[in-house]
């Protein structure tokens, strides 16, 4: 006697019916799934509304690195390209390039920082090169500092010194914006 | 019936069917390629700048609309509000995390000032050397928020 898979086994006329047949066909079920479009197109939009609110024409300006943890701030304003400062408690870069050691700075008594001053000077002449027929972009002298929450004012005071040596006066200090917190509203009592 | 697109005419006076068949898949398309050039240049990190100036700039960029010099001491003991002769001491409160700056009160203070001088925008923010960045900017935050938007700062010594 043939061995056979043990289960329900149809009859013939069973077998070949088309409507109680299907019950009995194993591993023949059909390979192409359908897609509600509605739903994808929906999703789609969705996500592609959510996208366009979160979008920003001026793209990434400062770089997060791991080791700044920006203090918050609720009345900031948007940031324009300008050059940027970051110090962290290990280091102090300038347009990502390392300058000094936050150890070295917290030593000296000196007020700016000469190797600072360099960088900044040799930025402006750059940029003035560069924009020397182009009126209606002047030199602003608009920088960004980007400081860990627990450095020091010691610290970022010879920042400001060295950024107001060569010409750069206008400081914004880079903070994570934060929602004002809604006020609570007032109801009358009677 | 009302809204209900009309139906074929008869064999006479055949008219076109009002309804059309959009083809889904180049919306689908340009829906994909929307949310993958929108993932690639999305920002997450909302980051907001606090423009100050510094003492001792150049003269031509200099504010010279104070009304009266107001000068924001920033010590360890708390902060000084400095102005016409008067002093007012806003000294640490206890926060979870230990002492903190009022940050309330000084709002509160310049509030008053802002109510007493409309035109003031300037102030003179001077914190110590071992202020933190954190506390800077939130002083400097609180000025912001009472419209006193010339805000410079100067060591305080």
């Amino acid at each position: 006697m043939a061995i056979v898979t043990p289960g329900k086994r149809p009859c013939d006329r069973i077998a070949r019916s088309r409507v109680f047949g299907k019950k009995f066909l194993r591993g023949k079920r059909g390979v192409y799934a359908t897609i509600m479009l509605t739903s994808l197109v929906d999703m789609f939009t969705i996500i592609v509304i959510f996208l366009l609110q979160n979008f920003s024409a001026t793209g990434e300006i400062l770089f997060m690195a791991k080791d700044i943890r920006l203090p918050d701030a609720v009345h900031g304003a948007e940031m324009e390209r300008a050059p940027v400062i970051a110090v962290s408690a290990d280091s102090l870069t300038f347009e990502g390039k390392q300058v000094m050691l936050t150890a070295d700075l917290r030593k000296g008594d000196i007020l700016n920082i000469p190797e600072l001053d360099d960088a900044l000077r040799e930025e402006r002449r750059k940029y003035e090169r560069s924009h020397a027929g182009d009126a209606s972009k002047p030199f602003k002298g608009l920088i960004h500092v980007q400081a860990d929450r627990r450095i020091t004012f010691k610290i970022i005071k010879r920042v400001m010194r060295s950024c107001n040596d060569s010409g750069y006066s206008n400081i914004n200090f880079a903070a994570m914006s934060k929602a004002k917190a809604a006020e609570p509203v007032k109801t009358a009592m009677k | 019936m009302a809204g209900a697109a009309p139906h074929e005419g008869s064999a006479r006076g055949k008219k076109k069917a009002l309804d059309a068949e959009l083809n889904l898949v180049p919306f689908i398309d340009l829906l994909s390629c929307c949310i993958a050039f929108l993932l690639i240049t999305a920002v997450w990190t909302q980051i907001a700048g606090l423009q100050v100036a510094s003492s001792g700039g150049p003269p031509d960029q200099q504010k010279e609309q104070q009304t009266i010099d107001v000068k924001l001491l920033v010590t360890e003991k708390g902060y000084a509000l400095t102005m016409a002769g008067a002093n007012v001491e806003i000294p640490k409160v206890n926060a979870p995390s230990g002492l903190a700056y009022d940050k309330k009160t000084l709002g509160e203070k310049l509030k008053t000032l802002k109510s007493s001088l409309p035109d003031q925008t300037a102030i003179t923010v001077q914190p110590e050397d071992n202020v933190a960045y954190e506390d800077l900017v939130a002083t400097v935050d609180t000025c912001l928020g009472e419209k006193l938007r010339d805000v410079t700062v100067a060591p305080l010594n």
